[in-house]
């Protein structure tokens, strides 16, 4: 893991909060005003996991290779990469890699996997992809992402865990930052 | 002489002080001399046991310790002086002559000539390496008094005491000598000659660099490694004869090292090379920005980065100091830099670009050719490529560069003409940030960009203001902006309203307000909606000064006043509302800045906007009583306007109003409120407190308005009626809040005035509170051939006096919460009753300082500390179980209001007590009781031995209430899932294995909730487990 496949991605200023949480109604009003806070008793309220909610999950995920820039930042998820259907159960995530060549990609499809094999609940079938095109050995590692036996197996190394962990630390960290501002 | 003889036996066989004292004693009375000491010292001084020597030599420099130092003569210094230097000698005698030496230095009668022996002496006889560390920690004591007293005569010693010195010092690992040693040897460097001495002295403190020492954990000399550092690093700095072979040294440092370590160099070099000075620093500048490079491009944290960063900027500042040259003259590392920088900035977009930024920035506040050079060099670059047609995708980039150094010039203006000055690139920077502004991705940048040229001192001319107003203005009703960008907006706004109001007054705001629609847009027009939300955010954060506030507030109430009439005849008010609402919101949001700020303007809007205000709502409720002017959200942030006007008031206004208001309120005479204004009709009856229900109960939620005024009285400041009917009126607005008030607002408007009333104006409530609360007690409360909603109601009512009370510390306030426990067995309410002791003691924003309550310190912990013990105690041992559960909520109630100090003593008996409390079907308590728990457990410590004790029924619990098909409440679950995510942060991990699996499984199951608050929770729990 010494080579370093792209000393000097391209960055993305991360756009402000639009798009993640639109604030919508009739009403202005303050938070905790009249019960307008999200944790009004309404039992009957329901809200499905939708495209933004995943993109929420993995954006703060730091990157292998730059331990200092988010997968968003680097460009690598987008919330139009992420997609969800709560009819079929399923959720796709197609990945940029950097560069065509990244050897990273396979870490990142696997940290990729395991934050949503954490965070989403199990009736989701997770499919975890590099945009088609973006990378020299699109196949193999679509194929690799997303058999089974490979992923466990890649689970089991604990070097490989070091560094999963690591990426996945700050995906937490700032999430909730990001939702407590 | 017998005397001393005999002090000096028995001290020498038993080493006590108190002979030591006598024998100073004896001195400083003139009865005996120090020779007579010194002669009675004879046999032991001479004597063949090294031990006895010894103990003689030690005795003699106890003596001399504690004896005045004017007590010596000239002589009597010379005598022992040479005594002690003859005895260094002796393996025996030589750490106590040290200790004497020590004092001895200090004498004022000590001359340079002693000086020059002693440090002779010293270099003959002391091997450090064969002592201990107390007296080397002498020697060094007595080299730094002599350094520090003698300085000229040792320097005559030249080469000698160099020497003598460096083989003292050389080798000393202790901390505190090292301490004393780094001392002198600053002043040698510095003072003596030593150009022969470099290496020597090189070796001698650079061996210690970087400093790694951590002092023990008790360590009595208390040295800290920064002091050490600190004194270290002003030997390394004492010389530029250092130069090569430091930075040498440093480099190496930087190359090897630990983070820690990169520091320390990085921190040394900015210290030492301005003292290198420029010869120096230049020929090692290519060695050293290697180094420096790569910490900042591929920095190992920021500090680090920021520390390199500042290195370079002295590097560059000691190589150019002084140099005084044109922009062509800049030759060299700056050069070589800049350029290298500038190349790496022909890809703005990728990520080494930021470093290289940062590297640029650093330049400009060096020297000013240096900057000049840099600023003629990068701006054209980024103009460049900001108008070059293949990198237009990554024109946010560009700016957002230039912006950057923009900053950095704002923060240090170099104010010179010519070339190589941001004034003669000035239009050029202006026409990239007004083009950048129309693209929606740079806009942020761009507008950042123009207010730090707007902030930077004589550069923007008036001009150029109002072309930068007339470019914002076409940007400025963009309703695709986020938060952020708006932001940088009204920031840049500000500026320039700093710099000058009426380009703001004039430019801006007109457009502003003629954006915000006459007619409230229908409920259907989310866009039109959103705009006017926007341009109402904007003013609010503009409008904040006295001369802009006014505008605000005029056009705003003409806003008001159209809306109002036009929801007369609406038939669906609730979009005219909601806007109504924005527009008081908008006020109120400014007010609360400007109450923040004490701003001396905000007395003029009772009569501009609080009696208007009045007016308008009075008016059109008797006109439409179901119309807008009684929303009660209206009416809440209408209210809030009010109270910050009214609380600023003078007694005198504050009396003037709130007589014109209660005659308004009471008997519906309108001509204060009215005056000057539009009159109301002449048959036109306002009484809301006695309406006929039938027709306009909503009239009585204007009551509100009247509360906002009266919770803001000084204390001084009395509210009709007076005299003897006020403690029957009193009452009777405790029954109307039960008998009569329709809604929530209504209720609390008149409770929050009469607690309010009761705290401020208790000395005429006397009979109010000790006779017919009781009796409203008895009739409403105790009562239970009443209904039970209207008894909570009364309950409610009585329990605001009480806290009105409580936060006056009267002692009435305990004593009439007694009465609650009889209700404790009154199935009907007595959970009412149990939780109204929380409530009493809750904080509220009715009753605080700054609406003028008379408040007591600790009055609620003295009430909490009373209550506690008595609650626990019936929670845990009540024989009914009613009452029993009756305590365990009063005990939830409390615990959930007051600070975490004053039960944690308590925690191990309240545990079970609260893991109970989890069980009771009500899911406020459940709230109460888990937000307890997360308050009393430390997510910092993994010692919260109780926690640990009862993790797994906690667990259990929780998960229970965590999971959406056994509770529904999702305010429950959000409370348990933030609980379990903090569990394994408090609890040792062996604890908690046992359950790990079950956790996780569980909490898969909430990470499928359909509210995505719980999940958020969820997500983060299953990622601490």
């Amino acid at each position: 893991m010494n080579e370093i496949y792209n000393p000097n991605p391209t960055i993305l200023k991360t756009a402000g909060k639009r798009g993640t949480r639109a604030s919508s109604g009739l009403w202005d009003l303050d938070e905790g005003l009249a019960g307008g806070c999200g944790l009004c008793d309404d039992h009957s309220v329901s809200e499905s996991i939708d495209q933004n909610e995943v993109f929420d999950l993995v954006r703060f995920i730091t990157d292998p290779e730059h331990k200092h820039m988010t997968l968003e930042e680097l460009m690598v998820v987008s919330a139009p990469q992420c997609s969800v259907s709560n009819e079929t159960n399923r959720v796709l995530i197609e990945f940029t890699p950097t560069v065509p060549h990244c050897g990273m990609s396979t870490v990142i499809g696997l940290t990729l996997r395991v934050r949503l094999l954490r965070a989403l609940p199990n009736r989701f079938k997770v499919d975890i992809r590099v945009k088609p095109g973006s990378h020299q050995s699109e196949n193999e590692l679509n194929k690799q992402l997303n058999d089974k036996e490979r992923v466990a197996a890649a689970l089991e190394n604990p070097a490989l865990l070091i560094v999963l962990e690591e990426c996945l630390e700050s995906a937490q960290n700032r999430v909730r930052g990001h939702a407590h501002q | 002489m017998e005397k001393v003889e005999r002090l000096i036996r028995t001290w020498v066989a038993t080493q006590q002080e108190v002979q030591v004292t006598e024998t100073v004693a004896e001195i400083s009375g003139g009865r005996i001399t120090l020779l007579n000491v010194v002669q009675g010292l004879g046999e032991y001084l001479i004597s063949d046991e090294g031990e006895m020597r010894s103990k003689g030599v030690s005795f003699l420099s106890a003596v001399l310790k504690k004896s005045s130092p004017d007590s010596f003569s000239r002589q009597a210094v010379r005598v022992l002086m040479t005594f002690y230097c003859g005895k260094l000698d002796d393996t025996e005698t030589i750490v106590p002559s040290l200790q004497g030496l020590v004092t001895l230095v200090t004498l004022p009668r000590f001359t340079s000539s002693d000086a020059l022996e002693v440090a002779k002496a010293l270099f003959t006889h002391v091997k450090m390496r064969a002592l201990t560390v107390h007296p080397r920690y002498a020697a060094f004591s007595i080299l730094d008094t002599l350094v520090s007293n003698h300085r000229e005569s040792l320097k005559s010693m030249g080469k000698e005491f160099l020497t003598g010195y460096l083989n003292i010092a050389d080798g000393e690992k202790d901390p505190r000598n090292l301490f004393l040693a780094f001392s002198i040897n600053r002043v040698l460097l510095i003072e003596f000659d030593i150009s022969s001495h470099v290496e020597s002295f090189f070796d001698v403190t650079f061996c210690y660099f970087p400093i790694t020492f951590r002092p023990p954990p008790d360590d009595p000399y208390g040295i800290t490694p920064e002091q050490l550092k600190e004194k270290l690093l002003g030997c390394l700095s004492a010389t530029p004869a250092f130069g090569r072979l430091g930075i040498d040294l440093f480099i190496e440092k930087l190359t090897a090292g630990s983070p820690v370590t990169k520091r320390d160099a990085l921190k040394a070099l900015q210290v030492c090379l301005p003292v290198y000075g420029s010869g120096t620093a230049e020929m090692s500048s290519k060695k050293l920005w290697n180094c420096l490079r790569l910490e900042i491009f591929q920095p190992v944290d920021v500090e680090t980065e920021d520390s390199a960063l500042l290195a370079t900027q002295v590097l560059v500042k000691t190589i150019y100091e002084g140099q005084d040259v044109q922009v062509d003259g800049v030759e060299g590392f700056a050069r070589a830099i800049t350029q290298e920088c500038l190349e790496i900035l022909k890809q703005p977009e990728k990520s080494q670009a930021r470093h290289a930024i940062k590297t640029i920035c650093a330049l400009l506040s060096t020297t000013p050719s240096v900057s000049r050079y840099v600023i003629a060099k990068a701006i054209p670059h980024f103009i460049g490529l900001f108008q070059n047609p293949d990198e237009i995708a990554n024109r946010d980039s560009v700016v957002s560069h230039l912006v950057d150094i923009c900053e950095a010039l704002r923060e240090s203006p170099q104010v010179t003409n010519g070339e190589g000055d941001l004034a003669s690139l000035k239009d050029e920077t202006l026409g990239v940030f007004v083009v950048g502004l129309k693209a929606f991705s740079s806009r942020r940048s761009a507008l950042r960009g123009l207010r730090s040229m707007v902030e930077t001192q004589g550069l923007i001319t008036g001009e150029e203001l109002s072309f930068i107003v007339h470019s914002v203005n076409e940007v400025i009703l963009d309703e695709e902006d986020d938060e952020e960008t708006s932001d940088a907006l009204v920031k840049l706004l500000a500026s320039i309203s700093t710099a000058s109001a009426q380009h703001v007054t004039g430019g801006a705001l007109p457009l502003l307000f003629i954006a915000l629609p006459d007619e409230a847009p229908s409920r259907d027009s989310p866009i039109e909606i959103s705009k006017y939300r926007r341009v109402l955010q904007l003013l609010a954060r503009l409008c904040i000064q006295p001369t802009l506030f006014e505008t605000l507030v005029i056009r705003l109430s003409a806003k008001l006043d159209i809306l109002f009439s036009r929801a007369v005849d609406a038939e669906d008010t609730e979009p005219i509302a909601a806007y109504a609402h924005s527009l008081l919101q908008t006020l109120s949001r400014v007010l609360a800045v400007k109450v923040k700020e004490n701003h001396v303007d905000i007395p003029k809007y009772l009569d501009l906007l609080v009696i208007p205000l009045y007016n308008l709502f009075v008016l059109s409720a008797l006109r439409r009583p179901d119309g807008i002017a009684t929303n009660e959200r209206l009416l809440v942030v209408a209210g809030k306007v009010i109270s910050f006007v009214v609380r600023v008031l003078f007694t005198r206004k504050q009396e003037e109003l709130v007589n014109g208001l209660s005659a308004l309120y009471q008997g519906g005479v309108t001509d204060t409120i009215t005056t000057g204004h539009k009159k109301l009709p002449a048959d036109a009856k306002f009484t809301p407190f006695k309406v006929s229900w039938e027709l306009t109960p909503s009239l009585a939620n204007l009551i509100s308005l009247l509360a906002a005024a009266v919770l803001q009285l000084r204390q001084e400041v009395g509210v009709p009626p007076h005299g003897d009917s006020m403690n029957e009126h009193f009452k009777r607005a405790l029954v109307w809040s039960v008998n009569v008030a329709q809604n929530t607002l209504q209720r609390d408007s008149m409770l929050h005035m009469v607690a309010s009333r009761v705290n401020k104006r208790i000395v005429d409530l006397g009979p109010f509170i000790d006779e017919l609360l009781p009796e409203f007690w008895k009739e409403y409360i105790k009562n239970n051939q009443l209904p039970a909603t209207t008894r909570k109601n009364a309950l409610t009512a009585w329990l605001w006096v009480v806290k009105g009370l409580l936060v006056r510390g009267d002692p009435r306030a305990l004593s009439l919460t007694e009465n609650l426990f009889d209700l404790f067995s009154d199935e009907a309410i007595n959970w009412d009753a149990a939780s109204s002791i929380g409530k009493i003691a809750a904080a509220t924003e009715v009753l605080t300082k700054t609406n003028y309550v008379v408040t007591k310190f600790l009055a609620v912990q003295k009430f909490t500390n009373e209550l506690l013990p008595r609650l626990m105690k019936n929670a845990q041992v009540s024989s009914d179980p009613v009452v029993q559960t009756a305590y365990l909520v009063g005990l939830s109630s409390l615990m959930r209001v007051v600070h975490k100090a004053t039960y944690a003593h308590e925690m191990p008996t309240l545990m079970p007590l609260l893991l109970r409390g989890l069980s009771l079907p009500d899911n406020e308590i459940r709230v109460g009781v888990i937000d307890t728990l997360i308050a009393t457990t430390d997510p910092n410590s993994k010692d919260n031995e109780l926690v640990s004790e009862y993790a797994s029924s906690l667990i259990t619990v929780m998960l229970k209430n965590a999971k959406v098909k056994d509770m529904v409440s999702p305010a429950v679950r959000v409370s348990a899932l933030r609980y379990i995510g903090i569990l394994p942060s408090a609890v040792r991990y062996d604890i908690l294995h046992p359950q790990k699996a079950t956790v996780i499984r569980e909490l898969s199951t909430c990470l499928d909730d359909p509210r995505r608050v719980v999940r958020d929770e969820a997500v983060y729990a299953r990622t601490k487990w």
